[in-house]
Parts: structure tokens; sequence; C-alpha cells
């Protein structure tokens, strides 16, 4: 049986990132849907742009993995 | 790849200036540069080309260009045109415009007339059809509107959301006629509301000077149809509009008949006329002296010899190319030049998205192409996953190919990404997920005892994929090395060998901690880091050494590669496991079938938009520089 606290660990390090990736990208979006409006051409960076602070719920996916499988077996 | 760039200075008679910019706009091959910038104020050598203002090629243009739209469009035969151009193509200036002055004198009276006719009856059409919209929406109205001897009625029309207008004009009326009025309004359509207001007419001008300045719309009845009850005047509009009808009809036919005689030789014309103008708009770009003329411009290696030979031996040796010895500032400024092998030609599309790299670095698209299908497989892995990208992608730029090279390009990059996937759907065992593994068609391939099942080797897997962002930086870090050696940046090839080193050190260091590697190789990592740092910070000061930090974030970031294809993989196995929960079979097949469709569309985005991204900010940003100019050759086609 899994541990409780590995558990509500792994989903605070996963959560948090995800959060701060929603907030960075609702921003980040904003932002870009207004450079489209202005130069559409821009369309394919401000794709990549938004995708940047996915980085953060990465990170929190990694740490998440590591307390899930690795910490139970040290 | 970018080609190498040859800088050439053309010279020749300035009696040959004229075929010559018209020799190279059919050449295609040279990027003009603007010679007038390298001539120094006051310097009685060289001076700038002026075009000759009493040739009015652009005048002409604009005047045949108006005829050619008003023509109706026509299928022309090639013979024909070819033989008009032919007989256009070698006229001087002076013969083209009298060429074409000719054909607007002939044209330009009748094309005029029918245009304005053809205008006053759209004009009077659009007309009808909204006076017909308000008079039947008000005609429900008319039975409670008094029929009063020397009463006139007016309908105004105010949008919607400003109804409450209404209430003013009333008012209004109220103290101008002396309530003797009627006001009644009704909503024409979801924007517009039209009130019909009935008043004495020596009110007129009071009410119609109030109805005015209130900016609000009024709709005023062509004279005929004043005093006259609804219905006639709906049957007067319909019957205007058949006869407006016909003589729209006879404006076309007319317009059509002179497109038959006049459409082949217009056409022609103004493609001519448009090189003519495209060519005498560089000629601000050339330099002269009393008797001869001198292009400056920039020419790809491979073609340099095309170029040299052909105006070699069309004006027989009186113009020739020069090349000129540039140093490498002039070399860095030069316009880059794509030279990738086909293939490679669609990833160009995502490199353009960062702009145009600076001629002299290393263009990364050839390593886009090795690596982004690479990481897109990666992260889809799936064997019908990959069918169904693959069969789309032909399936789309079979139908929009044609008239979208952007979508031809990116459905191209769909097809060469569709065959890492179906590789490394094959190794993980995935065929739509499980699925195959269930039907017992495929199992995940074993490599030293390790089974690729995805599901089952998360920890393996994130540290394959760690690795993978290790040797992908540590390239890019290394590259970046070679364009500040080409760049003789000394101190940013020292922030770059010394993030390698400061790195390296990094990552033998936490190995060593976790007892990947021994424990003897921290004092080496200590070392490196005590080289590597200095290095770092005497490049990029204090912000090189915070530099490190992302450097190193930068690696952990490719983790996505694992993460991403684990979402993918987790959902068809959703779609797998509900559809096979399903008591009846077809409707299990469907829920099955729509998941793993959404799945696939997800999974031709997401996964592209992330590969994109780990190499636009993860790998570019370690050796790209960018801020380039495109070669922009001066050719046919491109006039703007």
């Amino acid at each position: 049986m899994l541990d409780w606290s590995i558990a509500i660990g792994a989903g605070i390090a996963f959560g948090l990132g995800a959060l701060g990736t929603g907030i960075a990208q609702a921003r980040i979006g904003a932002a870009g849907a207004g450079v489209i409006a202005e130069k559409p051409e821009l369309f394919g960076l401000a794709l990549v742009f938004v995708a940047l602070p996915e980085t953060l719920v990465i990170l929190g996916f990694v740490v998440a993995a590591i307390i899930l499988f690795v910490l139970p077996t040290m | 790849m970018l080609q190498k760039m040859t800088k050439i200075q053309v010279i020749g008679p300035k009696d040959d200036l004229h075929s010559t910019v018209d020799f190279l706009y059919n050449l295609g091959t040279v990027h003009l540069e603007d010679a007038s910038t390298t001539i120094a104020p006051g310097d009685t050598m060289l001076r700038r080309v002026q075009a000759s203002p009493k040739i009015d090629i652009a005048g002409a243009l604009v005047k045949v260009s108006g005829m050619f739209h008003l023509l109706p469009t026509m299928p022309v035969n090639e013979a024909l045109k070819t033989q008009i151009y032919e007989g256009l193509r070698w006229k001087n200036d002076d013969e083209l415009v009298d060429e074409a002055n000719q054909v607007i004198g002939e044209l330009e009276t009748v094309t005029k007339e029918l245009a304005t006719r053809k205008s006053d009856i759209e004009f009077t059409l659009t007309n009808l059809t909204h006076y017909e919209e308000v008079i039947e929406k008000l005609q429900p109205l008319e039975a409670q509107l008094p029929i009063l001897e020397g009463f006139e009625v007016t309908v105004i029309l105010i949008q919607r959301e400003f109804k409450d207008v209404l209430e003013i004009v009333r008012s209004a009326l109220v103290e101008i006629t002396h309530n003797q009025f009627e006001l009644m309004s009704a909503d024409v359509d979801e924007a517009t509301t039209a009130a019909v207001t009935v008043f004495n007419k020596r009110y007129s001008d009071q009410v119609h000077s109030f109805i005015w300045s209130q900016n609000v719309n009024e709709v005023r009845l062509p004279p005929e149809y004043l005093d006259k009850p609804f219905d006639q005047v709906l049957t007067l509009v319909d019957e205007q509009r058949q006869k407006s009808t016909v003589e729209m009809s006879a404006v076309n036919e007319e317009l059509v008949e002179l497109s038959r005689n006049w459409y082949p030789k217009l056409s022609v014309l103004k493609e001519v006329l448009e090189d003519r103008n495209e060519e005498l708009s560089v000629f601000t770009k050339f330099g002269q002296t009393d008797y001869t003329f001198v292009m400056i411009g920039w020419v790809p290696q491979k073609q340099l010899a095309n170029t040299k030979n052909a105006l070699k031996k069309a004006f027989e040796g009186r113009v020739i190319v020069n090349d000129l010895s540039v140093s490498r500032e002039e070399n860095y400024n030069a316009p880059s030049c794509y030279d990738n092998p086909r293939i490679v030609k669609p990833f160009e599309t995502l490199s353009n998205l960062i702009g145009t790299p600076r001629s002299g670095e290393i263009e990364p698209t050839l390593l886009l192409a090795l690596f982004f299908p690479f990481f897109f497989g990666l992260m889809v892995g799936d064997i019908g996953y990959g069918i169904c990208i693959l069969v789309f992608a032909l399936v789309v730029r079979w139908f929009y190919g044609q008239r979208s090279p952007t979508i031809k390009q990116l459905m191209n990059i769909l097809i060469i990404c569709s065959i890492p996937t179906m590789f490394f759907g094959y190794l993980y065992g995935e065929f739509f997920g499980n699925l195959g593994q269930m039907m017992g068609w495929i199992q995940p391939v074993t490599i030293d005892g390790v089974t690729l099942d995805r599901i089952k080797i998360i920890v393996p897997l994130i540290i394959f994929t760690v690795a993978i962002g290790v040797f992908h930086v540590f390239f890019g870090l290394g590259i970046g090395v070679v364009n500040a050696r080409r760049r003789s940046n000394q101190k940013l090839v020292c922030t770059r060998v010394g993030m390698i080193l400061t790195l390296a050190s990094i990552i033998v260091i936490l190995l060593a901690i976790v007892a990947v590697v021994p424990s003897i190789l921290v004092a080496p990592g200590i070392v490196l880091l005590v080289i590597g740092l200095p290095l770092v910070m005497y490049g990029g000061g204090i912000a090189g050494a915070i530099e490190v930090m992302s450097t190193f974030t930068n690696v952990l970031s490719y983790a996505r590669l694992m993460a991403i294809g684990m979402a993918s993989v987790v959902l068809a196995l959703v779609a797998n496991e509900l559809g096979s929960s399903m008591g009846i079979v077809l409707v299990g097949l469907l829920v099955a079938v729509l998941l793993h469709g959404l799945n696939v569309v997800l999974c031709m985005f997401s996964p592209s938009i992330q590969a994109l991204r780990l190499h636009i900010v993860e790998f570019y940003s370690k050796f790209y520089e960018g801020g380039g100019r495109s070669y922009d050759p001066f050719k046919r086609g491109t006039a703007k």
C-alpha cells in the first residue's frame, strides 16, 4: 500500500507546477492573441511562447515521478 | 545549410543598361544591392542612375490594370498569349508605352462608360433590396396609418441598441407638429428597427432638419414612390428590379464581348508593363559614369559561373562581372540563401519562424530535420497513430497542397514524422495503445532485459530523455563555440566553452552523489567547475553564472519527451478500456474510435509544438544568432 504522504507529496509537486504553468500560459496566451491580431504571420512563434512555461509542469512531473517511484525504493 | 555567397560587380556600357537589367530580371540569380550607398557625396566619378521621368510606365500600368480588372476573366490560348508576348517583349520603353496608350485610347471611354453604368445599376439594385426589406416589415403597420391629404410619410432606421432615440424623436415631433403626427415602429432584422411617421407636409422641412441633426438614418424613397400605398411601392420596386436586372445583363454581355476581343492582349500587356515597371524601380540602385553603368549584387556560389557565362554570351563580352573581395563584416551581412536537400526543405518553414540565419553561421535546419522527427516519434510512438498521421497528411497534401505551399510543407513534415512514430510504436509494442497487445499482434521489444513498455519504465524513460537533453544541449553549445570562433568573438567562445565545462562538472558531481558513477570522479568534476565557471563569468559576467542554472533547467526540460508521450499512451489506454467495457459492441467501438481520433489530433499538435519548442528554446539558444536577411533575387514574379 502506498504511503499517503508520498501520494500527497507527488500530488503537490505536480499540482503546483501545473498551477504555475496555467497562470503563466493564461497571460502569455492573451498577449499572444494580441500579437496575432496585429501580425498573423507570428502565429507560429506565439504558439511556441505559449508552450514556454510548460517546463514548470514538466519539472513538477519529474519530481512527482521521483517521489512516487524512486523514493519508496531508497 | 547556407550557400556561400559571392559579391559581384556588373559593369557595362550605358547603352546596354536597359537590356542588362532586363536580362538579369529574366535570369533571376542576382540579389541586387544599392550601389548608390557606396557613392560618396560629391563623387564625380560615379553618379546615381535615374530612370527617365518622360516615360510613364507606372501610369500606363495603372490604367491597363484598371481596365483589365473590369473585364470578365477569359481562358487565354497559350499560343496566342506567347505570340502577343513576343510582340511586346522586345519593344523599348517608349514603344511599349505608345502601344499601351493606343490600347488605352481605344478602350478607356467604352470601359469607363460600362463601369459607370454597371456601378449605377448595382447601386440601384442594392437600394431596391433595402427599400423592399424595410417596406415589407412596415406593411402590417400601414392599416393603422391615417390616410390624409397633404400628409407626408417618412421612414427612419435606427440600430436596435439605440431604440431609445425613438422617444426623443416622438417628443420632438409633438413639439414640431403640435401633436399632429403618427409614429410606429417595427424590427427589420436583428440589428435594425424601422419607424414610420406621418405628419403634415407643412412641417416637412423642420422634421427632416431635426432627423438629420440627430444623425438618424432616414430612408429616402425615390419621388415616384412617395404618396403611394406600400403594396404599390413594392410592385414598383419589383418592376424596377426586373428592369435593372435586364440592363445589368446587357452591360455584362457588352463586357464579355469586349473581353473576348481584348482580354488576351490586356493580360499580356499588363504582365509586360509590370515587369518593365519592376525593372525601372531598381534603376536608382545603380551607379553610372559618362559611358558605363555599375551594379552591385550577391550571387550564390553555385550560380556564379552560370550568371557570368550567360551575361558574357548575351552581351558578347561588353558586360563583365567582377568578383569582389569582401570583409568579414560584409560577409556576415550577406543575404542568406538556403541550400538544403529536398527532404530537409519542409523544415525551413519551421526555421523561418525565428527569422533568417546570418550568413556565415551554422544554419540549423538540417539538424532540425534530424532531431524533430526523432523527438516527435519518441513522444507519439504508436504504429496505429503513425499510420493515421501518414494518411491524414497525404490526404490534406493532396487536396490543399497546391493551394497553400505552407500547408504542403507542414504536411510533408507530418509525413516524415510518421515514420519514426511507427518505428517507436514498434519498439513500445503499441498499436492504438495496448490494442495490438490485447489482440496478440505485437509485443514491446526487450533490450538488455528491459521491456520497452512505456507505462512500466517511467523512471528509465525520464533518465533516457534527460540524457538526450544532455547530448542536445552540449551539441548546441559545441555549435555555438564554432559560430563564435567564426565571428572571432573570443568572449563568446570563452562563455560557451565555460558553459560546457560547468555543465559537465555539475552532471558528473550529481551522478557521483547518487552513486551512478564512482565517487572518485567528484574531484575531476570540481576541477572542471573551477575552470569552467570563471570562463563563463569572464565572457558573460554575473548574468553568465545565472545562465548556468538556466542551461541546467534546459537539460531537465527534455523530460517532456517522456511526459507528453505518457499522456498520449494513457489516453489511448483509456480509449481501449472504455470501449471494451461497453455492453454493446457497436457503442464500444464508437467510443474507442472517437477517443483515439481525439488522441491522434492531439498527437499531431502537442508533440509538434513541444519538439519545436525544445529546438527553439533549448537548442537554438546555445548557438543561433539570426537577424540575417533572405536572398531575394531580382527576378520575374516578385513585383510588389
